[in-house]
């Protein structure tokens, strides 16, 4: 990408962070009425996510510093999918987010540690996408639909995200391990909600493991298309899912109908 | 696996192997060598004594039931092994985790005999064994981090009626399944 003389994809990358998209917005009026419009503009790039000029740049100080922490975040997912978790280096992830080593250890004190805040930040714009799809459907076997869409959309969008949240985010220890079974475990409720209004010869069939199991299966699927390196087709697997993940409350060929369904 | 993978020293094991360094370095290459070796040989296990257990059987849902049955037996009574392999193998590094996914893979083709016996084989998504092994082994995953092998193989009943409900329907798994409790 033009704006940092990198391959990284950052525009893409943090327009799915809320918070930089405050500061994005806010900037964007900042520097529109101070500066004109800038080149960047003509591109399509928000100036402010080109690379910072050094010393007045008339940004808010709060700005830069998270502008910084986001570029970080953004630099270490970049670094990851290139080398992988234990190949990265401060060094790899300080050049993609093109920031000094010493503003690195200002923000972070270790690859660790700037790993666990980019799947923290990860994880909760995906839920916050899978809550959105689920939401918004009329009923509870569509929410489960557009949840699992919304998920598939988010990683097949952002394959390094995709890759560093279900992939590396388990060999980058201990901590991130515990946060990432949490993680996949905050899905559970969403199909325990379709116990609500089953009839009893449902709800008897039903077993205490019946929504691990299912997350589980669909967690899995979705990261082994990931290390096979097809994220960017993970969207295909929606009616498969669709139809996995209903089959125990609908039967089979009332899930299977909803998985077939159009849009 | 007292401490875990990434903090497991050649010392450590070597001295709960009660051998020397040098025999440790005559037959592995390193710490990950000799990791990868233990998982291929815990699978190799595993899928014997399934192959075995499922071969008596006359039905297909009986052969799944005491595959099932066989595979939760085997991590039972090796509970070491078990979290080295299914829970540890996870977070030991690429070559591990590919090795894991193969693993597992293998037991997508008896799933996949339960084609022939459905009503509705040829509409079955083409990913469901997949799927389905991948979260009968999340689950045997959750309970070993949960400290729960022992108890593994009261999860017979429930992963056998999540794997045959697809293919059979909910009320048959359920059968089949209730019979997994009693013998």
């Amino acid at each position: 990408m033009p704006y940092l003389g990198i391959d990284a994809n950052l525009a893409e990358l943090t327009g799915g962070f809320p918070a930089l998209a405050r500061y994005r917005r806010a900037v964007a009026k900042r520097s529109t009425s101070n500066r004109g419009n800038g080149s960047e503009n003509a591109e399509g790039y928000p100036p402010e996510l080109a690379r910072l000029p050094p010393g007045r740049h008339g940004l808010p100080r709060e700005f830069v510093t998270h502008n910084q922490r986001e570029r970080l975040i953004a630099g270490l997912a970049e670094a990851v999918a290139e080398h992988g978790y234990s190949g990265t280096t401060i060094a790899h992830i300080t050049s993609h987010a093109a920031v000094s080593r010493r503003t690195f250890y200002e923000h972070f004190s270790s690859k660790d540690e700037c790993f666990v805040a980019a799947y923290d930040t990860v994880m909760s714009e995906l839920r916050e996408r899978v809550e959105a799809g689920f939401e918004e459907a009329a009923d509870w076997p569509h929410a489960v639909r557009s949840g699992i869409a919304a998920m598939l959309a988010f990683l097949a969008a952002e394959p390094h995200l995709a890759r560093l949240c279900m992939v590396e985010a388990l060999v980058a220890g201990p901590v991130v391990v515990e946060r990432y079974d949490a993680a996949i475990h905050s899905f559970v409720p969403y199909f325990q909600s379709g116990r609500e209004g089953r009839p009893p010869e449902v709800l008897a069939r039903l077993s205490p493991t019946t929504e691990e199991a299912l997350v589980g299966g669909m967690v899995s699927l979705i990261s082994r298309r990931i290390i096979a390196g097809k994220a960017e087709q993970l969207e295909e697997l929606l009616p498969d899912l669709v139809e996995f993940t209903l089959t125990p409350y609908l039967g089979s060929e009332e899930a299977a109908k909803i998985a077939r369904e159009k849009g | 696996m007292e401490k875990g993978y990434r903090a497991v020293t050649v010392a450590d094991i070597v001295r709960h192997a009660g051998i020397a360094r040098n025999t440790f370095y005559e037959n592995f290459s390193s710490k990950e060598d000799c990791f990868l070796a233990a998982c291929d040989f815990a699978a190799n296990e595993a899928l014997s004594r399934v192959v075995d257990a499922g071969g008596k059987p006359a039905t297909w849902p009986e052969m799944i039931r005491a595959g099932l049955g066989a595979l939760l037996r085997y991590i039972a009574s090796e509970p070491a092994l078990a979290r080295t392999c299914i829970v540890e193998a996870l977070s030991a590094g690429p070559a591990a985790v590919e090795r894991y996914e193969r693993s597992i893979q293998a037991f997508v083709p008896f799933f996949q005999r339960g084609r022939k016996v459905s009503r509705h084989g040829d509409e079955l998504p083409e990913t469901l064994e997949e799927t389905i092994v991948g979260g009968i082994f999340w689950i045997l995953y959750q309970r070993i981090v949960m400290g729960q092998v022992e108890q593994i193989e009261d999860l017979l009943g429930q992963l056998v009626e999540f794997s045959l409900t697809p293919y059979i329907g909910a009320e048959s798994a359920k059968r089949v399944a209730a019979q997994a409790d009693t013998g």
